[in-house]
């Protein structure tokens, strides 16, 4: 199969059309006979004790049918921790109250819930549940929160999480060094604002399985909601419908808990469906970190020794935050050899929102601190950006910060050029608007944690009539996880694409694939699909080598056809050769389960160990233009060249990067989630800006395919890595174009004028 | 969740007057609804009616009237936007317009409302005050006209009574050697509020002296205001740089700024000056000129 016949072609995914004329049914589409309208009551506090709650006004409201409160729920609680997978120990603070009872520790905290006849007699039902607060003095700074005598949001101590790197001889890399640079880093709350808010129905049906119609990333999440309801594993059944984004926010249980006990107590279906305040109070947010770097080089440029201190305000619950605050941890040093390293990040809980994964999940965070750092180091020996990377870059075979050897190409040099290189001329400056440039290379996971025993199942099916089904339980928030799914089955089954389909998971009817997180869907189901495909094809072609008396490698499949590769016109139909084998009772379906490898935790102290199972590498280049008397920053010009391994569909991989590039643009300049002692104060879309259409202009992606990727056909994630160079990309050039060093995000008009100390 | 409310639907002026009067002070007039109905949802306020106006005849369309240019109480943006009148004789308002929202909320939203409304950053107020309009408010009893610049009392309040309408904005054609330009200052390019937006327009004579000047700003104060001062250092004089910079410097003096998330009194004190600079420049100079 040298030479793909639909790998690599820009295809219109399946998807694509019914989403623009809007025919494509969401899970707030959904209408079931007899339905009811959810509603949740939240905490108008972010520190308080709750004396008491009386629902019984809520009750006697003519038109509600059911108010839970924690007493009616058994007080229960539900771990916030990754389901469906094996190997990560339970930590001690991971639960979280579905329901508050005698604390509240962050605003919007659910605290009771309501099933009524209409959406209106729902909301005035909430108004008449009587709760009773005594506020409490609350911690809002992660600083703040790790001194003693701060407030404990959770006993005994406000520490979510610890990592560390400890590599070489930390003390002799400084001695070492020529010059050392060291800075502090500032990044923010970040909302992920996806068109969809969250959204889903649930009801009990006749063999009483709670189903719940989701908008989420994760299918795995029945068991988190069997287990939070204590009724078996197979009694819940999650069934997905295309989700209008995710970005990380539908990682964690959102709805469907809520769901789930509402059906279960009301016999009813119910549908609950968050508005855009309601959702931006109730999910996670990116985790806000204060980064310290000194990073020690000698003059010629070489890396002695990185030290970082990170902290991660984890907000109220822990949720994703310890394996957010790992990922930091791992990615702390940047795609750089460094001999000596010494990392420590601490997640810490404070009265906060809570955040956990978003796009990226701890990887951009430290990219902003240590590419500002690079350009630093570059300023300060008087070398060029790239120069003194490419004195420091990765290398295949080279080993990262925990000691993990990189066995795939390593293209940093390559991308960072083609990168600037597709800047072009260079703008002037006029008048009081200067202009800069700046480029960040990174690297950055896909795939899971090893020690999570992460597995996709793809169950592939040839019909009678030479048609495919593909039966994979991958959620699909709008990459295109499915449509690549069925080229994968195209190119290896040989049947044109318009043959394949693919369905959408739902846990009775797809096989569990996993999450649609981690960069992980196209990886790990890719190559389940692939696997499974590939049965399904040996069983044709042996069968088929006995019918021509050829050598099954002598044969092939292409467009709908079985075929002599010599010579393609002696050829039969396939649904002919399908015909004969499921005459024969020959197997024409194929359940694969794909595993990624398996390897033990990190040591604890030392951080050392593998824990990725590869990662992907780029670089973001951009020109912006500053007002030097208004701080405005207009976007210019920009280009992301990435590895991607192999592009299943450039369409789709484009698309991915320019999106990413653009969400990456919003961090950089505009998205500023501003929380004040554990308030929202940019709680809608109008406070809350991300960049419209006409913000940036599109940004130029250059593909790099070095085929030598995990993933099928050699291809490498690019879901998360698309975002992580953009930040410190813009913020390099900014500094390039006003000479004043920047090292918090966003990047205001106030905060530039405040480093050009015009206030 | 958006309140109960009673919605009445006149067909004419004189019916919709008469449901404003005998509803009044419990009634909201609303035409494309998109400050009203936000705030109906946040529970900023809770009439038992609403009165829509949107589709009332005597309150649709753009005219040439007395010398005046005359906006009825029910055009929309999206209407200013492809008018050839207010391309002629003011084009500024065709500058604000497009920078307001996005061209969903244009297509609904209504000049008068988005005065009525008063927020301190509406951008059709800066330009209009420029033009020295006025509002006619409508009620059963009377038709009263008033000059824009008393119209505006505080944040959100108008000296609009719950009985009135607006029923049109109108101002005198500006004469041909007046040039007016809007500037805002956003977070976005698109769909934001204003940092800071405003409105400097010059009448110049034919040998280039400035005839009448008027500087407007928003968004640096509790209402839209006018920049008296400023405007007087540049009235009769040719306009010099010495003489811009000081109106400009003027401008800045005028604003009452405040904190909030959209930017600190400070840097609105500050980018005031450098917009009426600029603007002014602009005006001056031509375009990249300053």
């Amino acid at each position: 199969m040298a030479n793909f016949k639909v790998i690599g072609r820009p295809i219109r995914r399946f998807d694509a059309l019914s989403k623009a004329v809007g025919a494509t049914i969401y899970a707030d589409d959904y209408k079931m006979p007899g339905m009811l309208h959810g509603k949740v009551l939240r905490s108008p506090y972010p520190s308080a004790r709750i004396v008491r709650i009386d629902p019984r006004r809520a009750r006697a409201l003519p038109g509600v049918v059911c108010v839970l409160t924690a007493a009616d729920i058994g007080y229960a609680k539900m771990v916030a921790d990754i389901p469906g997978q094996t190997g990560q120990r339970e930590r001690p603070q991971s639960e979280t109250p579905v329901l508050a009872w005698d604390r509240v520790r962050y605003k919007g905290e659910a605290v009771a819930l309501v099933a009524a006849e209409t959406e209106e007699i729902a909301e005035r039902a909430l108004e008449l549940i009587d709760v009773e607060y005594e506020p409490l003095p609350g911690v809002f700074d992660p600083l703040e929160a790790m001194k003693p005598g701060a407030p404990i949001v959770f006993e005994p101590d406000n520490i979510v999480a610890r990592w560390r790197i400890r590599k070489g001889d930390i003390e002799a890399g400084f001695a070492a060094a020529d010059l050392i640079i060291e800075n502090t880093y500032r990044v923010p709350f970040v909302e992920h604002a996806y068109l969809e808010p969250e959204a889903g129905v649930a009801w009990v049906d006749e063999r009483g399985v709670i189903n719940i119609r989701v908008s989420t990333q994760v299918m795995e999440h029945f068991r988190t909601v069997a287990r939070t309801l204590g009724i078996p594993q197979n009694r819940v059944r999650i069934q997905g419908a295309f989700a209008g984004g995710g970005f990380g926010g539908k990682e964690d249980i959102t709805v469907e808990v809520f769901l789930a006990l509402l059906a279960l107590h009301t016999r009813r279906p119910v549908r609950l469906a968050y508005t855009r305040e309601e959702s931006i109070l109730a999910h996670s947010k990116r985790h806000p970190f204060i980064m310290r770097y000194r990073i020690g080089v000698k003059r010629n440029g070489r890396i002695t020794a990185l030290q970082a201190d990170l902290i991660a305000d984890s907000g109220a619950y822990p949720y994703l935050s310890p394996y957010v605050s790992l990922y930091a941890t791992v990615m702390a040093t940047g795609p750089y050899r460094i001999d000596n390293v010494w990392v420590d990040t601490v997640a810490v809980a404070t009265n906060n929102p809570f955040t956990s994964a978003f796009r990226g999940f701890g990887g951009p965070q430290p990219c902003f601190a240590y590419e500002r750092q690079m350009d630093d180091i570059a300023r300060a020996l008087g070398m060029d950006p790239l120069e003194v990377r490419q004195i420091n870059y990765l290398r295949t075979g080279d080993t990262t910060a925990t000691g993990q050897v990189i066995q795939s190409a390593v293209l940093l040099e390559e991308s960072a050029r083609r990168a600037l290189e597709a800047l072009g001329e260079r703008t002037p400056d006029h008048g009081p608007i200067q202009v800069g440039r700046g480029f960040a290379s990174y690297f950055q996971s896909y795939g899971r944690l090893m020690w999570l025993h992460d597995t996709s199942q793809a169950w592939v099916g040839l019909e009678l009539d030479g048609t495919v089904v593909i039966r994979c339980g991958a959620p699909d928030p709008g990459g295109g996880q499915l449509s690549s799914l069925c080229q994968i089955a195209s190119e290896v089954l040989g049947v044109p694409l318009e043959n394949v389909v693919a369905y959408t998971p739902d846990t009775a009817l797809t096989p569990l694939a996993g999450t649609t997180t981690a960069t992980r869907q196209l990886y790990m189901s890719g190559n389940a699909v692939l696997q499974a495909a590939t049965s399904i094809r040996k069983t044709l072609l042996e069968r088929a080598s006995k019918y021509f008396e050829e050598d099954p490698d002598d044969l092939d499949l292409a467009d709908g056809r079985v075929f002599i590769k010599r010579d393609p016109d002696r050829s039969m139909p396939l649904p002919d050769l399908v015909r004969i084998c499921a005459a024969e009772g020959l197997p024409l379906a194929h359940l694969a389960l794909f595993k990624a490898p398996f390897r033990d935790p990190i040591d604890p102290e030392t951080g050392q160990g593998d824990v990725f199972p590869d990662f992907t590498f780029g670089a973001f280049a951009v020109e912006v233009a500053v007002d030097t008397e208004t701080g405005q920053i207009e976007v210019l010009k920009s280009a992301a060249c990435h590895d991607v391994g192999r592009a299943i569909n450039p369409a789709a991989v484009i698309g991915q990067i320019q999106g990413g590039s653009h969400q990456g643009l919003g961090y950089a300049l505009m998205e500023n989630l501003i929380v004040e002692n554990g308030e929202i104060r940019t709680p809608s879309l109008s406070e809350y800006l991300i960049p419209t259409s006409v913000d940036y202009p599109t940004t130029q992606v250059i593909l790099l395919e070095s085929g030598t990727g995990v993933g099928p056909f050699g291809a490498k994630g690019i879901g998360e890595p698309a975002l992580t160079p953009v930040a410190p990309a813009v913020a390099n050039a900014v500094v390039d174009a006003i000479g004043k060093p920047i090292r918090e995000l966003p990047i205001t008009p106030e905060l530039v004028l405040r480093a050009l100390g015009k206030r | 969740m958006l309140p109960e409310f009673e919605l009445l639907m006149p067909r004419t002026l004189p019916e919709a007057l008469e449901m404003l009067a005998q509803r009044a002070p419990d009634v909201m007039p609303i035409a494309g609804g998109t400050n009203v109905i936000p705030d109906l949802r946040g529970g900023r306020y809770r009439p038992a009616c609403l009165v829509n106006v949107a589709s009332l005849p005597e309150l649709r369309g753009i005219r040439q009237e007395d010398g005046f240019l005359v906006i009825g109480g029910s055009v929309t943006m999206a209407e200013v936007l492809e008018d050839p009148i207010v391309a002629q004789f003011a084009p500024v308002l065709q500058e604000a317009a497009k920078m307001l929202a996005s061209p969903l909320v244009r297509n609904r939203a209504t000049v008068a409302g988005n005065l009525a409304n008063a927020s301190p950053a509406a951008d059709m107020a800066p330009p209009l005050l420029a033009l020295d309009a006025e509002v006619e408010l409508a009620s059963r009893e009377s038709i009263r006209r008033v000059p824009l610049k008393d119209f505006f009392v505080h944040v959100r309040q108008t000296v609009r009574q719950p009985q009135e309408l607006v029923t049109a904005i109108r101002f005198p054609l500006p004469p041909p050697g007046s040039r007016a330009r809007f500037f805002k200052v956003a977070l976005r390019k698109a769909d934001a509020i204003a940092v800071v937006n405003g409105t400097v327009r010059v009448d110049l004579t034919e040998n280039g002296r400035c005839q009448a000047a008027r500087i407007a700003l928003g968004a640096v104060a509790p209402t839209p205001l006018r920049a008296y001062e400023a405007e007087h250092v540049l009235e009769s004089q040719p306009l010099t740089p010495k003489d811009i910079a000081e109106a400009a410097r003027l401008a800045g003096e005028a604003t009452r700024t405040i904190d909030d998330i959209r930017g600190s009194a400070a840097y609105r004190r500050m980018v005031t000056e450098v917009m009426v600079r600029r603007t002014l420049g602009e005006i001056a100079y031509g375009e990249g000129e300053n």
